[in-house]
């Protein structure tokens, strides 16, 4: 099965979607931190499955992943991931000890901070009414978050959509990556309510 | 010393060899199942990652699906030279890593293990070996000659089955 057919400007206007959420994240970790905070341009990947944990990265490095479902007229999974190394500079920059309790709950707080804002500037550009689950953090093998997340809505396509993003504080080895995974069909409404379906 | 070519078998996907040199790895599988299957004395293997229980409609390769993977393991190691009672089967993955509704209340990793066993003992196939459940994300390495190696996230690499290491 070939992977849904977007068009080039659709595909724009999903990167463009992530490129607002991410950025609205941006900011808001920026003011926790009273640090700068750079936003790369966003990959769009449609893809089939079997490629899909190749393109976001290294299948079995260590992470930290911050999963976020997300309810109301969206289906779709929000993932945050920090390198492991990386968590633990945040958790410092937080003041808190990595890998201890404290440390991922501080984690798993942040990913709920940075989840709404990411999914408030979709919803406010989609139009879609969206709400954000509790966060759910697990230290893990990349491509074992990713699969999983992706199974979930996998049964009836063999075509994986993410929206990445990644978050660099400035001047610290410190970044994440931002993920939006929709499930299946969903993209065509949120490219519906952008006026970009045709 | 031959140099191994590693065969990456993703989601989805199967492999089989019974080359001496190959060897079959799914990296970081999470609920999905790598289930393998072997015949040490001819040095046939194949690995199957298996994402869910069972089919619905289209939605991808055979591979994908315990329902249709099973079956289609099976007859691809056969046409490799092995007998399907020749064949024992070693299961990895299966974890609970989160909880994430869509749809299924019940967590798929539990769901994939039952499916695999059931579509295994209906072709009369044994588990010999097992790293399932928990909630900890794994590897699994799969040699022609039978040999099995798991690994679990932050963990060692541990022999699941001895074999032949070529």
């Amino acid at each position: 099965m070939s992977p849904m057919p977007f068009t080039t400007f659709q595909l724009d206007a999903l990167r463009e979607l992530a490129n607002i959420g991410s950025g609205t994240a941006g900011t808001a970790l920026s003011q926790m931190l009273g640090r700068s905070v750079d936003i790369s341009v966003p990959n769009a990947f449609v893809l089939p499955l079997a490629e899909a944990v190749d393109a976001v990265g290294a299948a079995e490095e260590d992470v930290t992943g911050v999963v976020i479902p997300l309810q109301g007229e969206l289906d779709a999974v929000v993932l945050l991931v920090f390198p492991v190394a990386d968590a633990a500079t945040l958790c410092g920059l937080l003041g808190v000890e990595a890998g201890t309790d404290v440390g991922l709950s501080a984690l798993s707080e942040i990913g709920n901070i940075l989840g709404a804002s990411y999914v408030g500037a979709i919803a406010a550009m989609t139009g879609l009414d969206l709400d954000l689950t509790p966060p759910q953090t697990v230290t893990d093998m990349l491509a074992a978050i990713v699969s999983t997340v992706l199974a979930s809505r996998a049964a009836e396509t063999d075509t994986a959509m993410i929206l990445d993003s990644e978050l660099q504080v400035e001047g610290e080895a410190c970044s994440l990556g931002f993920m939006l995974l929709p499930a299946a069909g969903e993209v065509q409404e949120m490219l519906k309510r952008m006026g970009v379906d045709a | 010393m031959t140099t191994l070519t590693e065969i990456a078998v993703r989601m989805g996907e199967i492999a089989v060899s019974k080359s001496p040199g190959d060897l079959l790895v799914s990296l970081g599988l999470g609920s999905c199942i790598g289930l393998a299957l072997v015949d040490q004395r001819r040095g046939i293997a194949g690995l199957a990652h298996i994402m869910l229980p069972e089919a619905i409609g289209d939605g991808g390769p055979a591979g994908k699906f315990a329902d249709l993977a099973v079956p289609e393991l099976v007859a691809r190691t056969v046409a490799l030279g092995t007998a399907r009672t020749s064949l024992k089967a070693v299961l990895v993955g299966g974890a609970q890593m989160f909880a994430l509704g869509g749809g299924n209340s019940l967590d798929i990793g539990v769901r994939n293990e039952a499916a695999v066993r059931g579509m295994l003992a209906a072709e009369r196939i044994p588990v010999i070996a097992a790293a399932t459940r928990g909630n900890k994300g794994r590897t699994v390495r799969v040699w022609p000659g039978g040999a099995i190696m798991a690994k679990e996230a932050g963990g060692a690499e541990t022999e699941l089955l001895a074999g032949d290491r070529r």
